[in-house]
């Protein structure tokens, strides 16, 4: 798969049984919607809460970023958020294909891990521990 | 009871003899309006049929397959999909192993191929190879090799050919007539001069055969379609004994709504469900090539008494309120001789089985491994998949941020 | 003269239909008996892959001997059985049967072998085979169901007695281990 950001061939990183495909030029990360749906399997949520349905069913978030095409489908995605305090803007396929994290992206997600509670069942937030499980960057 | 179901195929035979008439009247209707004589235009409606039948007889099963962009796999590349092929061939009587196709898409489908039971193949997603447990994916392949067996493969082949074949001269013909009325359109009437009242009402005639044609032969096609569906489901149900294998697979089908990205309108009626549904589409018109999977899954689960034929036509009765399965077919069968298979044990075996995440990591590294993917396991416990035009000479572990040579 | 030309129609007619139903009846006699030898060859299927399991298990399981050579035993004695007929051969396989699933409930206390990823395989392996000698009884029954209608059903009934086809023996099972549908699930 190509990176969505600069085009290099992205590799897949296969951490306790989830993968996530990772560009080692501009550290891009891509969470692909059967491996968002594996890491959240077992979660007692309500299906409308899984944070996928949430991202996609939120209005367009308004920015001058620039548009970035679907690994998988490869028409445009939308721009949208998580997390809270900030909001992290990221990119998310209109078809649920996949979540789309800009390497800086990914490290403002992870910044918000240490207010999260490890045992959280919320959706988002299981992804924000995952993500700073994989990319270690503890403070 | 097998041999007789392929037997009669009495209306197929119908709905196929009449999508032919279909051809054959758009040819003469084409024949009379472009060369004056009606048998000009029945001989290349033929001519054009015959030559469509003959590449996809020969070739029919190779061009789906690389359509799909499907890949053969061998026993050692996933052993439980091979394995649960091998045990359908054995409960249907299949004279030779199918080979088995992977298609990397994470739709949920399967579908089968091949002109008779000798040259078989199953293609199923890498989508629904990871959803599926083990029964599941048992109900999924006895209703493809059923197709095989039914003989449902070719029979939908031609008559799709039929469907081609009478689009595409529809098509033509209208565009060629609009065309020949733009320019004046005389050479059709300059020979005869009289009888301009007559020949209006055959033009009239003839344009609206050219509309008509293609959307009568679809719908007989869907008809057509629909039917040996609910036949493959049937005898799904009598080679695993376990109706509920297929409708849970059904269900869980039923559940996705992901599109089948190589799959057309050709190609749609070999799936095991209607790769095209949508969000909210209901599921089963007359426009379909699949009858509702809320439908199918019901008629499998009110096959309390047993697994025959005879149990499928009362369970289909029951919620239909009319029958499917052919009277031959029928023929020495109880309902409730052939018992069902015993949930007891199976129960078990399905907890024993690798479990959701697990199946996929199973196939996603099959697909890896197909498209020449590197691993690296690191020591940190996590591995990396290096794909086969990755440039450089390094990699740097994202996760502990060790060092690996490519 | 007029008599000839009726007769010998007639006659070539019912020639044609014999030589058809005989045919038809061959046909279905030879399905009936390669269905029977699919049984034979999934059955040795399983009597190959069952020193393989033991050999695996043998390694994690050191208080079980007896369990493991009461299998090794009755695949021994089932091997022997091959061919001797349908009640000595459906007996010694009702045996190794029960041997296995005493094996596979004790599994239960090895969480190692459990998760030994060759064990993993033989155990997909061992439940494959158990489903296709289940299925290729259930097929040799519905062939044998397909002759025996043939044998039993005017007209062809007048041919089959004629030219000696017998009636086809249904598989029962016929030993109570074997009903219980044989465990292989290591759950």
């Amino acid at each position: 798969m190509k990176c969505p950001t600069c085009g290099d061939p992205m590799i897949v990183v296969e951490h306790e049984s989830i993968e996530l495909d990772y560009c080692t030029n501009c550290a891009g990360v891509w969470f692909d919607e059967g491996e968002l749906e594996l890491l959240l399997e077992g979660m007692d949520l309500d299906r409308s809460m899984l944070s996928l349905d949430r991202i996609l069913t939120s209005p367009e978030a308004r920015t001058r970023e620039k548009k970035r095409h679907c690994p998988i489908c490869n028409r445009f995605m939308k721009k949208a958020t998580v997390g809270h305090d900030p909001e992290v803007l990221i990119d998310a396929c209109d078809r649920g294909d996949g979540l789309w994290f800009d390497g800086g992206q990914v490290g403002q997600v992870i910044q918000q891990l240490n207010r999260i509670d490890v045992r959280s069942e919320d959706s988002q937030d299981r992804l924000i521990t995952f993500l700073g499980d994989v990319f270690q960057i503890k403070e | 009871m097998f041999e007789q179901i392929r037997s009669n195929q009495f209306r197929s035979i119908v709905l196929v003899t009449a999508m032919a008439a279909v051809l054959l009247a758009l040819g003469y209707v084409i024949g009379i309006f472009f060369f004056d004589s009606a048998i000009a235009g029945l001989i290349i409606a033929l001519i054009f049929w015959f030559i469509m039948s003959l590449v996809a007889y020969f070739q029919g099963d190779s061009i789906l397959l690389s359509v799909a962009g499907a890949r053969k796999i061998s026993k050692e590349d996933h052993p439980r999909l091979f394995n649960i092929v091998e045990e359908m061939k054995i409960a249907s009587g299949l004279p030779r192993m199918p080979d088995v196709y992977i298609i990397d898409d994470a739709a949920l489908n399967a579908f089968a191929t091949g002109r008779n039971p000798d040259k078989a193949a199953v293609a199923i997603t890498s989508g629904l190879l990871q959803k599926l447990n083990r029964d599941e994916l048992q109900g999924v392949i006895a209703h493809e090799i059923a197709h095989v067996k039914n003989r449902d493969v070719m029979l939908m082949t031609m008559a799709g050919i039929l469907l081609g074949s009478i689009v595409i001269l529809a098509w033509y013909a209208s565009r060629m007539l609009f065309f020949s009325a733009m320019m004046g359109g005389s050479r059709r009437g300059g020979g005869g001069g009289g009888g301009g009242g007559a020949q209006i009402i055959v033009l009239i005639i003839g344009i609206i055969l050219m509309i008509l044609a293609p959307i009568m032969a679809q719908l007989i096609y869907f008809a057509l379609s629909r039917r040996r569906e609910y036949l493959a489901d049937a005898s799904a149900a009598l080679y695993t004994r376990y109706p509920e294998g297929l409708a849970s697979a059904l269900e869980k089908l039923a559940a996705s709504t992901n599109e089948v990205k190589s799959a057309n309108q050709a190609t749609a009626p070999m799936y095991i469900i209607n790769p095209f549904r949508k969000r909210g589409k209901p599921a089963a018109d007359l426009t379909s090539t699949h009858p509702s999977i809320q439908e199918r899954v019901r008629i499998l689960r009110s096959m309390g008494g047993g697994a025959s034929m005879a149990d499928y036509e009362t369970a289909y009765s029951s919620v239909k309120g009319k029958g499917i399965v052919p009277k031959s077919a029928l023929a020495g069968a109880t309902p409730g001789a052939v018992p069902l298979r015993e949930t007891g044990p199976s129960t078990e075996a399905v907890e024993a089985e690798p479990g959701q995440v697990q199946r996929t990591r199973e196939v996603s590294n099959l697909m890896w491994r197909k498209q020449n993917y590197k691993t690296i396991e690191c020591d940190c416990g996590d591995r990396l998949k290096v794909p086969p035009d990755f440039k450089r000479p390094q990699i740097k572990c994202p996760h502990c941020g060790r060092i690996h040579k490519v | 003269m007029i008599a000839v030309y009726i007769i010998v129609p007639l006659l070539v007619l019912l020639l044609i239909m014999f030589v058809m139903t005989y045919n038809s009846l061959v046909r279905r006699r030879n399905q009936m008996q390669n269905a029977w030898a699919q049984i034979d060859v999934q059955l040795k299927r399983r009597h190959d892959l069952i020193p393989n399991l033991v050999e695996t298990a043998k390694g994690y399981m050191k208080h079980e001997r007896e369990t493991l050579e009461a299998v090794t035993n009755a695949r021994n004695q089932a091997q022997k059985a091959v061919g001797t007929g349908v009640g000595a051969q459906s007996a010694a396989e009702g045996e190794l049967s029960g041997a296995l699933s005493r094996l596979l409930a004790v599994v239960e206390n090895y969480p190692d072998l459990k998760a030994n990823q060759n064990f993993l395989a033989l155990q997909e392996e061992l439940t494959s085979t158990e489903n296709r000698i289940a299925f290729s009884r259930q097929y040799y029954n519905d062939s044998v169901l397909q002759y025996n209608n043939k044998t039993q059903m005017f007209p062809s009934n007048i041919i089959a007695s004629m030219t000696g086809f017998k009636r086809g023996e249904f598989f029962e099972v016929q030993v109570a281990a074997e009903r219980e549908a044989p465990r292989v699930s290591f759950s």
